[in-house]
């Protein structure tokens, strides 16, 4: 009976962790969720897409950012098709990401300049957001090294 | 000495300015690969009418999407004095998928009817402030740029195109009226610069 409990904790767990939150989202609806984090946490948004392999390459280092730090949040959004969300839907789980994850659902454009004006629409492209009061603190287009990503959000910690 | 100039390759990358709407076309007499085996430059592409120049390449899943877009620009304005060229800025690849040989093969397959050149050093997309694929640049009869950014709102499908940018720029050039939109932006892939 014990061993069948445990199993059954066993398995609820690993069900539980393995739902992949993937939402349908315009750039307002991110800044909406981003702002939600104001003084509680350090934001860092990161848009990807599975056709982009220098953010394929960056993903899982950012993910790695995202579980060290209780301070930091991380949100992925997915830059691709709608119609491709099983695809991405697959890349997240086998990536660890089971939080909340984001799918474009708005034409390049608004959602381009909904983030930030000065976002050309090259990939990857990373927002940080200050922890205290919720502006941004650093952005940049294309993959950056670990340590880029570590001082952005040491000065969103202070900011 | 090679961290130095690495260095400043960043910093060029991060602080390169987009070419301000009215500037003059750079690096008109650039020397470029063309994958016909000659070398070319912006000057020989240029049309009577104008010049549309494509940053490109073969492997951007972005420009496969919106690659016919490139055929329907150059079936309809090459003929009414437009003058197109595709370059191909990723020279960190010229060794691989994006070498000229990848290059002539990809041209030839999508069927391009106009020249598609590299642009060795990316010397090109730093002087335009180029950073993704595709990359559009129109300019006047007289070399000043017009319009810069997407082809259209639609990379996925070209029937569902709700404003084709570029097309509506380039029929108001060639009919002498002022552009209404001189700029717009959509999903790239980076240019791979040395």
């Amino acid at each position: 009976m014990k061993n069948l409990f445990i199993l059954f904790c066993c398995t609820f767990l690993i069900s539980s962790c393995d739902r992949v939150d993937l939402t349908q989202a315009t750039s307002q609806d991110i800044n909406t969720i981003v702002k939600s984090f104001k003084g509680k946490k350090v934001v860092l948004v990161n848009v990807w897409a599975l056709w982009c392999l220098p953010c394929v390459e960056e993903f899982p280092m950012i993910v790695e950012l995202g579980q060290d730090s209780k301070d930091l949040e991380v949100l992925f959004v997915s830059a691709d098709f709608i119609d491709q969300s099983d695809q991405v839907h697959d890349f997240l789980g086998k990536q660890g990401v089971y939080d909340l994850s984001l799918i474009k659902n708005e034409k390049d454009e608004p959602f381009i300049n909904g983030l930030h004006p000065d976002w050309s629409g090259t990939l990857p492209f990373t927002v940080v957001y200050s922890k205290l009061s919720g502006e941004i603190v650093d952005f940049w287009e294309g993959k950056e090294p670990e340590t880029r990503f570590r001082s952005a959000i040491e000065k969103a910690l202070r900011s | 000495m090679k961290m130095i100039i690495n260095i400043a390759a960043i910093l060029s990358i991060a602080f390169a300015a987009e070419l301000e709407i009215g500037s003059t076309m750079p690096k008109m007499e650039q020397k470029l690969q063309d994958i016909s085996g000659r070398t070319m430059t912006l000057a020989d592409a240029k049309g009577d009418q104008g010049t549309l120049v494509v940053f490109s390449c073969n492997t951007c899943p972005w420009v496969i999407n919106w690659e016919d877009r490139y055929l329907t620009l150059a079936d309809t304005y090459i003929s009414k004095g437009i003058g197109m060229i595709a370059v191909n800025s990723n020279s960190s690849r010229f060794n691989g998928s994006e070498s000229l040989d990848e290059m002539v093969s990809h041209a030839d397959k999508i069927g391009y009817q106009f020249p598609y050149a590299q642009d060795p050093g990316s010397e090109l997309a730093y002087a335009f402030g180029a950073t993704k694929t595709p990359h559009i640049y129109l300019f006047d009869k007289e070399d000043k740029l017009v319009y810069r950014g997407a082809i259209d709102d639609n990379g996925r499908d070209a029937s569902k195109v709700d404003e084709p940018f570029l097309a509506n720029a380039i029929d108001e050039l060639l009919s002498g009226d002022s552009i209404s939109k001189t700029t717009s932006k959509a999903m790239g892939c980076s240019i791979k610069f040395p």
